[in-house]
């Protein structure tokens, strides 16, 4: 990752490439032992992700930043796995920042597991050989004679065993191999077994710190007013009464910041406690400058989306066929429309920042860090080299914390009072002034034959585009395609998919399964459109277009990913078989079927949704079946876990998840305008995975995108066609 | 500034603050327990959640000047070493994802167990729904709350 600017599609192919390189962590001075002569040895850490001291205690650190998905345990279980130690002895911790190479910390993308696989097997197995290797010159045996059992080497012929601990400085005092052996799968005896979150203790007697509970010494809090509009200007303010509030020590004013991040211009009240802070920041009399983009709508917006749809796509996206000589006998259209959405992490985005002559100390939860210090120096003019980070553990990210835009604030703040700052965003912050994931329509186009096999497919996609936020209105590439683009996974032989920008002034960012969420609503209600059209089970259609059809290459080049049709099938018969797809329904129940691959992180999912009608677009959700094939399973628990949580973040979009926006302001402002699912409404959940040996893939956001539309298509097995997303604004209920 | 004396998971402390200042910033910032979590501050969350008087309340409601003479219990004080059945059943069922919600959905459920110890699937809905999870726990937090029922019955 070495330019400034990155695109989140970059950010995937870079993770990606590395994946298969030998890409193990680097030492930082002060956190190697290998120099040290032998009897002052305290531990023995080969490389990044590995201590074992004297007493052999083993400290396992992920580089992949926590914030629910799973990695602090995923990734530990990887390299522990190799190392053959038992994983209730293991001590999972964050890699300090810098220890690793640039760029590894990045976390997003489902990409953690799939990176990482092949590099911690190798840190684990090397370190293995090392503890080995010590064991058999201690024994004056060959290694070969040697192996490793529970943190333990044993001596195969004399069945001597040293412990790991009582090994540490004679193996730090060895070379590092540069070649190791890793396990055959077959014998893994940790990996594909469930374990417990490895600081679930620490969560559950309270002593988990996040960012937000982090204290430094001497440190003030801070809150901030934004400007109401993106873009605006401070004129002056009034803070006569806020400075008045006890405790409150300064008020403070930054500017706002262009792309990649669109700090907006903000008044922050710093005092020596929140409360004050919070109370002061009601008493600033403002007056703002907001500039000429302040009467956008998205009322308006959702209408230019309609009146270019049915105009050609500004951008071509991907071409097979020829879909006009090819248009097919019968033809179809429809559209479909999705609303800009927050991420509302429980934890709101908060940072302390320190900035001092010499240089400046971040600490908080950050998605990408590397790019947040990046841009800080550069937007606040302080040398990157002086800047030292301390990630923390976060209360959710869903791609809020790829964005950074609350550090550099925090940064700003603080480069105008001389002690260390604690910034949170309050929750009507984070509902008004986040990245939010874009606005987005579809049109889309079939031509069938008599039967409705389909013959041209037209995707027309409008949205509100990140990558104009992140790399400015130049940016031509579309990158909000996935699902929608050449990994468009039906056998149909002429297909043109297409987008068109339209400028909105809001931010923009990633949200948890991104564009494919956004893409597969539309695909997988339209395919069952057309099923119903021509009277086809909407199961036998989909399996007809996928299961022959061999894999293929989404594209050319780096960026490009392979799609496995039969794998999509796959996933649909599992869940269609576990929900009895084949079987008489009860009476008012009826099941809605979809199906997709989450195609850069290599993995596939599929849902059956059975709901009881209860009255006129009153429903009740009474079974949800996932279905879920990303090849190795690493850690089952987690698995679970994420499926089971990303239906409950999935039907807060498709039931009632909206941000909506009139003269440039987002009119929610917290969790009673903008809600979550709540516990009554979670319904009963089953998941069941396909038993596969492939490498493993990534799992945080594979769970999302056919939630929506497996709904949708059971409402319309019942008669109803929701056609835009949050479904209560159609007027549908649930219980 | 007032002093206001407090019962914190049985033991007294002694504050100075601003007698409107709400208890969860009294907890969090003045006396380093912050296993109790800010998540929205106007009582639609649930992430503050604590015990007081044997009530599950939001302590981001609670002003300290009405918290003396009342016994609060945080999620520090359910265990110190999670043994509490709640946390015990929460540790069973892998409740968590991020975690963040979690001390206030278990504080939430052992109100609701040491009033009730076999509480119907209506009650156990109306204690829980107000506790907000964005990473979606519910269906294990349904699992571990009825993990621990059969526990403290046992
Ligand atoms: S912080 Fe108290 S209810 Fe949300
Ligand atoms: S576990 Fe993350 S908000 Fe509940």
């Amino acid at each position: 990752m070495q330019k400034q600017k990155i695109d989140r599609r970059d950010f995937i192919r870079i993770t990606s490439l590395s994946s298969g390189s030998l890409a193990i962590g680097f030492l930082v001075p002060g956190f190697r032992s290998l120099d040290l002569p032998a009897e002052d040895c305290e531990f023995f850490q080969p490389n990044a992700y590995i201590k074992i001291d004297k007493k052999g205690k083993v400290t396992i650190f992920f580089s992949k930043q926590e914030s629910g998905q799973g990695v602090d345990t995923a990734l530990p279980m990887i390299v522990a796995e190799e190392m053959d130690v038992d994983f209730r002895d293991v001590k999972a911790a964050i890699a300090p920042f810098g220890s690793v190479r640039r760029g590894e910390h990045d976390t997003g993308g489902s990409q953690s597991i799939m990176e990482m696989y092949t590099p911690l097997r190798k840190a684990g197995a090397i370190a293995k050989a090392m503890l080995i290797s010590a064991a058999a010159n201690q024994w004056k045996v060959k290694p070969s004679s040697c192996a490793a059992d529970k943190g333990e080497v044993v001596n195969t012929i004399t069945m001597q065993r040293i412990p790991y601990g009582e090994l540490v400085c004679a193996a730090a005092a060895l070379p590092v191999p540069k070649e190791v052996s890793l396990k055959n799968p077959k014998d893994f005896t940790l990996i594909g077994k469930s374990e417990k979150r490895s600081n679930l203790k620490d969560i559950l007697t309270g002593k988990a710190q996040y960012g937000l509970d982090l204290k430094v010494e001497g440190m003030v809090y801070a809150v901030s007013e934004r400007c109401p509009v993106l873009g605006g200007k401070l004129v002056s303010v009034d803070d006569t009464a806020a400075r008045r509030v006890p405790g409150v020590i300064k008020v403070v004013s930054y500017t706002g910041t262009g792309a990649p991040m669109h700090v907006r211009a903000g008044v922050a009240v710093i005092a020596t406690n929140i409360w004050s802070a919070m109370k002061a920041r009601k008493l600033l009399g403002i007056t703002w400058d907001e500039g000429d983009k302040n009467k956008e709508s998205t009322e308006a917006l959702f209408k230019t989306f309609a009146e270019k749809a049915v105009q050609a796509p500004q951008i071509k996206v991907f071409e097979k066929g020829d879909t006009g000589k090819n248009a097919g006998a019968v033809q179809m259209t429809a559209s479909y429309a999705a609303p800009f959405l927050a991420h509302a992490t429980l934890e709101p985005v908060n940072f302390i920042a320190s900035v001092k002559a010499e240089g400046c100390e971040l600490w908080g939860g950050l998605q990408l860090p590397d790019w947040a210090v990046n841009t800080i120096a550069s937007d606040c003019g302080i040398k990157k080299e002086n800047i030292k980070v301390n990630l923390a553990l976060m209360g959710g990210a869903f791609g809020r914390r790829l964005h950074f835009d609350f550090a550099i604030e925090a940064v700003k703040i603080a480069q105008q009072v001389d002690k260390p700052v604690k910034l949170l965003w309050e929750r009507t912050d984070d509902v008004q002034f986040e990245p939010y994931r874009p606005a987005n329509y579809h049109q889309l186009t079939a031509g069938t034959d008599e039967k409705g096999n389909i013959i041209a497919w037209q995707h027309h996609v409008l949205g509100t585009p990140v990558a104009y936020m992140t790399d400015g209105p130049n940016n031509p590439h579309p990158e909000e395609m996935d699902g929608a683009d050449g990994g468009f996974c039906y056998d149909v032989p002429n297909i043109k998919t297409g987008y068109t920008p339209v400028p909105f002034n809001i931010n923009r960012g990633w949200l948890r399964s991104v564009d494919i969420c956004v893409n597969t609503f539309p695909v997988e209600s339209f395919i069952d459109e057309i099923a119903a059209r021509f009277k086809r089970d909407p199961y036998e259609f989909r399996i007809s277009m996928l299961e022959n059809r061999p894999d293929f290459k989404t594209g050319e080049g780096p960026g490009s990913f392979t799609q496995s049709p039969k794998r999509v099938a796959g996933v649909l018969k599992l869940a269609a078989e576990k929900i009895g797809w084949k079987e008489k329904r009860k009476p008012n129940h009826f099941i809605g079927l979809a199906t997709h691959s989450f195609i850069f992180a290599k993995s596939y999912a599929a849902h059956a949704i059975e709901i009881e009608i209860l009255g006129p677009k009153k429903f009740r959700i009474t079974r949800v079946v996932g279905a879920i094939d990303c090849g190795l399973v690493i850690n089952p628990d987690g698995l679970l876990n994420q499926m089971q949580g990303g239906l409950a973040f999935a039907l807060t979009q498709a039931l009632k998840g909206e941000i909506t926006i009139s003269n440039s302001r987002v009119l929610q402002d917290g969790f009673f305008s903008y809600e979550l699912l709540r516990y009554d409404e979670m319904p009963p959940v089953e998941i069941y995975w396909v038993d596969s040996q492939e490498d493993p893939g990534g799992v945080g956001e594979v769970g999302l995108p056919t939630v929506a539309p497996a709904l949708c298509n059971a409402l319309a097995a019942a008669g109803y066609r929701p056609r835009s997303l949050p479904i209560r604004n159609e007027g549908f209920s649930w219980v | 500034m007032p002093i206001f004396n407090l019962n914190i998971n049985n033991k007294s402390y002694s504050v100075e603050a601003e007698s409107d200042m709400p208890l969860l910033w009294v907890l969090r910032d003045l006396l380093g327990l912050t296993g109790t979590k800010y998540g929205c501050g106007v009582a639609s969350c649930g992430a503050c959640t604590v015990i007081m008087d044997g009530n599950a309340v939001y302590s981001c409601q609670r002003q300290v000047g009405a918290c003396v003479n009342k016994k609060i219990t945080t999620i520090e004080g359910l265990s110190e070493d999670g043994s509490h059945p709640v946390q015990q059943a929460w540790q069973k069922a892998g409740v968590p994802q991020c975690g963040y919600c979690q001390p206030g959905q278990m504080m939430a459920a052992a109100a609701l167990l040491a009033k009730n110890k076999q509480p119907g699937e209506d009650m156990i809905t109306a204690a829980m729904s107000d506790n907000l999870c964005r990473c979606g726990t519910y269906h294990r937090i349904k699992a571990a709350i009825h993990i621990a029922i059969e526990d403290i019955n046992k």
